[in-house]
């Protein structure tokens, strides 16, 4: 952002509309290549800032103007730097297949980094209601620090002929193979031949889907977290045929939107859930056999392993289904009795108590 | 304009919370200057971090709780780093209106852990163009630092001599930080990288600490110092909107009118307490501060000018590195420092033949800066 007075050869950083010095309106400046004149790698954390080291790179342009940027990537000096997450222009266009918790949460973190979004969701009727539940949130938690969010990078639409222009598909549709393989049949028909198809399948294999598709080359896993805003990780998936070039893009995107990427081949339940599933099962056996109460488990595991949350209540957040899915699909896929879900489990599910989203899981919720 | 009375606690890390920090140095600036708090007329306090660090702001009216049924006009002020020296000189334009007046400076950090320590900090650099790009406060020195070394072919290693000086004379200072810790040429150099190219050792400590002046409009005491002159400059605060970051302005232009209003030249400076809270800042400090050229200033620290004893002896309280860098009382303390100086009464690292010195203090990377030159009477 750089506003300019040709009268008085003032330059701001700020959004200033009339120079003080001759009372003139200001123009604003398009910024143009920036290159790398100076920086340094950040050993000490901060708030905010606590993945170290990062570089902190001191930038130029043409005009003589600087900029401070991030970054976790190693640029040399003299080199020019892309300055996606800040540059408005020349930004993908992204398209979220699903429009449920995660699809929405995605979609809403790639729009506050001004990505050309849209969410393809099963029927006409919610369109409306997807618009106007972004506007709340994008207003409700705009902070002084941020300048307002457009919602014209929005589009949402019930027809998959509006995603052929998309670069990226992102999709978040229910964790099932058979629903999933269906959308990559219909999108393999109608994008185009460079888009590249990302799934955030939380444990299905990168591989059986890839089969569905025309182009396993440029078919990747990008897994978040949810509540997105919130969860920096990004689990990049690689498949048996995903190119190192579609490998870099996603990885590129992941950063370019603030989050960690980690890189992992594909393998059941990627690093998170192979680790989270069968903790939330042993944590299920355990309140099953009566050893310790619900809350006593989760509060053991908080203060005993530092984690924010129990297992028993990120069970409820997650929905006890998906948990239930998961675990099949790693008892399945790695052929192992150890990750079979425990019945307490099934007899929640039986009972529609599904966590959070039904009001009672494990807990209830008003 | 005088300087009647002195007083700065031990910097470090300290038992006493923020209150008890500035009743603490109060307290003895009163009795040094043998002064009671009813000859004070105003009060001007500085804390850079109390805010965020300490949940506590209104400080000025804590100042009063500490001097119950005082109801004198107590102002805080604040300008990052710079704190104190700003309070200093809004004390001194304050003197047209009264005649005894106190200017106190404390800081409290370390009951705060080190990830909310240098966010805090951060604070002194802008919000969107410097915080949220992770450029923390010896990152941007570090900046700093690889520009000037790149344009005047500058080593580390003069950064480490400045670090082993600095700490080399906090050894003789009882207040600093570094008193009773020597640190040795080796732990210099093997210090762990912070912000390339900075190492710890190029860093000032998180300290609290606290330090208080009484100012006079007459002079009533042979033990008064005289202010000649005392000058505040600003710049933009990040260095992203600067053209040049080997030199800073503020510090530039403080120093030319600080030195028009007492009629001085540099050389007549006989002590100088600088701005080290970087080993770089000392370096640029001793150029914009017009005591050698551009790109000079490696060789005044190789040539053993700024050693006790030398032509220009700097920071002879440890600076900010050695003697601490509790934040809201760093400028003060070196006022403190000179007028010690000047009175003789320094003790083991007493200078012979004192008449004129000076202090130099910051705030950020160079967004403010007061320059202040005090003299024998």
């Amino acid at each position: 952002m750089k506003y300019y007075c040709r009268h008085c050869d003032k330059h701001w950083t700020y959004r200033i509309k009339t120079c003080i010095f001759c009372g003139n309106a200001t123009q604003e400046l398009v910024e143009t290549e920036h290159s790398v004149i100076g920086y340094t790698q950040v050993h000490v954390p901060s708030k905010g800032h606590e993945d170290v080291p990062y570089f902190a790179y001191l930038l130029q342009d043409s005009d003589g103007n600087k900029m401070i940027k991030k970054s976790f990537n190693q640029y040399q000096i003299g080199e020019l730097m892309p300055l996606e997450g800040i540059q408005k222009h020349h930004k993908e266009k992204i398209g979220i297949v699903g429009s449920g918790l995660l699809g929405f949460g995605i979609a809403e973190h790639l729009l506050r980094f001004d990505y050309p979004t849209i969410i393809k969701t099963r029927s006409e009727a919610n369109v409306k209601k997807l618009f106007a539940k972004m506007n709340e949130r994008l207003l409700r938690s705009s902070t002084p620090d941020q300048a307002q969010i457009p919602l014209s990078n929005l589009a949402v639409s019930a027809g998959y002929e509006d995603l052929e222009a998309c670069d990226i598909i992102i999709e978040a549709a229910p964790e099932d193979i058979e629903i999933k393989k269906g959308i990559f049949e219909v999108l393999s028909e109608t994008c185009g031949k460079k888009t590249i198809f990302a799934t955030n399948t939380s444990s299905l294999s990168i591989d059986k889907l890839s089969k569905s598709c025309d182009r396993p080359q440029q078919f990747i896993g990008m897994h978040f977290f949810n509540p997105v805003s919130r969860m920096d990780l990004v689990e990049v998936v690689l498949g048996q045929h995903t190119s190192s070039a579609t490998k870099a893009e996603i990885v590129r995107l992941s950063v370019a939107i603030q989050k960690k990427p980690i890189i992992v081949k594909n393998t059941p339940g990627f690093i998170v859930n192979r680790l989270l599933m069968p903790q939330i099962n042993e944590a299920v056996a355990l309140l099953e056999n009566e050893v310790a109460s619900k809350e006593d488990i989760d509060s053991a595991v908080k203060l005993g392993l530092n984690h924010p949350m129990g297992p028993l209540a990120l069970a409820d957040l997650i929905g006890i289904d998906t948990c239930v899915l998961i675990l099949e699909t790693l008892c399945n896929d790695l052929s192992c009795q150890y990750y079979k879900p425990n019945k307490l489990l099934y007899d929640m599910i039986k009972e529609g108590e599904l966590g959070q989203k039904t009001g009672k899981g494990f807990y209830t919720y008003p | 304009m005088y300087v009647s009375g002195i007083a700065r606690t031990k910097f470090g890390t300290l038992a006493a919370d923020l209150p008890e920090l500035a009743y603490d140095a109060m307290c003895r600036a009163l009795e040094d200057g043998r002064k009671s708090i009813s000859d004070i007329n105003a009060i001007f306090v500085s804390s850079f971090l109390c805010g965020p660090l300490n949940r506590q702001l209104h400080l000025n009216s804590v100042v009063a709780s500490l001097l119950p049924g005082i109801h004198i006009p107590i102002i805080r002020i604040e300008s990052a780093c710079a704190s104190s020296s700003a309070a200093f000189n809004q004390a001194l334009c304050s003197l047209n209106a009264f005649d005894t007046v106190m200017v106190v400076g404390a800081e409290k950090m370390t009951s705060s852990n080190s990830l909310d320590q240098t966010a805090a900090i951060a604070m002194a650099s802008d919000r969107s163009l410097d915080q949220q790009e992770g450029l923390n406060f010896p990152a941007g020195f570090a900046l700093v630092a690889q520009q000037y070394m790149r344009k005047y072919k500058t080593s580390h290693e003069i950064l480490e001599q400045i670090s082993f000086i600095n700490h080399e004379n906090a050894n003789s200072n009882p207040l600093a930080h570094f008193f009773h810790k020597r640190v040795t040429m080796d732990m210099i150099k093997n210090s762990p990288m912070i912000a390339s190219p900075l190492n710890l050792f190029d860093c000032s400590p998180i300290s609290d600490g606290a330090a208080a002046i009484v100012l006079s409009r007459e002079k009533r005491t042979v033990r008064d110092v005289r202010v000649v002159s005392a000058q505040f400059a600003t710049d933009s605060i990040s260095i992203a909107q600067r053209t040049d970051l080997t030199s800073f302005e503020a510090t530039k232009i403080a120093a030319r009118k600080a030195y028009d209003q007492a009629h001085i030249r540099p050389k007549v400076i006989d002590a100088l307490e600088l701005h080290d809270c970087f080993t770089i800042s000392e370096l640029i400090a001793l150029e914009d501060l017009g005591f050698c050229s551009k790109g000079e200033a490696a060789k005044l620290v190789r040539e053993g000018s700024i050693l006790n004893g030398g032509a220009l002896p700097v920071n002879t309280d440890g600076g900010l590195i050695g003697s601490g860098h509790p934040i809201g009382a760093t400028g003060l303390a070196q006022i403190f420092e000179i007028v010690t100086q000047l009175r003789e009464e320094a003790g083991s690292r007493q200078l012979e033949r004192v008449h004129t010195g000076m202090t130099h203090n910051i705030g950020g990377t160079g967004g403010s800066a007061a320059v202040t030159i005090l003299s024998r009477c």
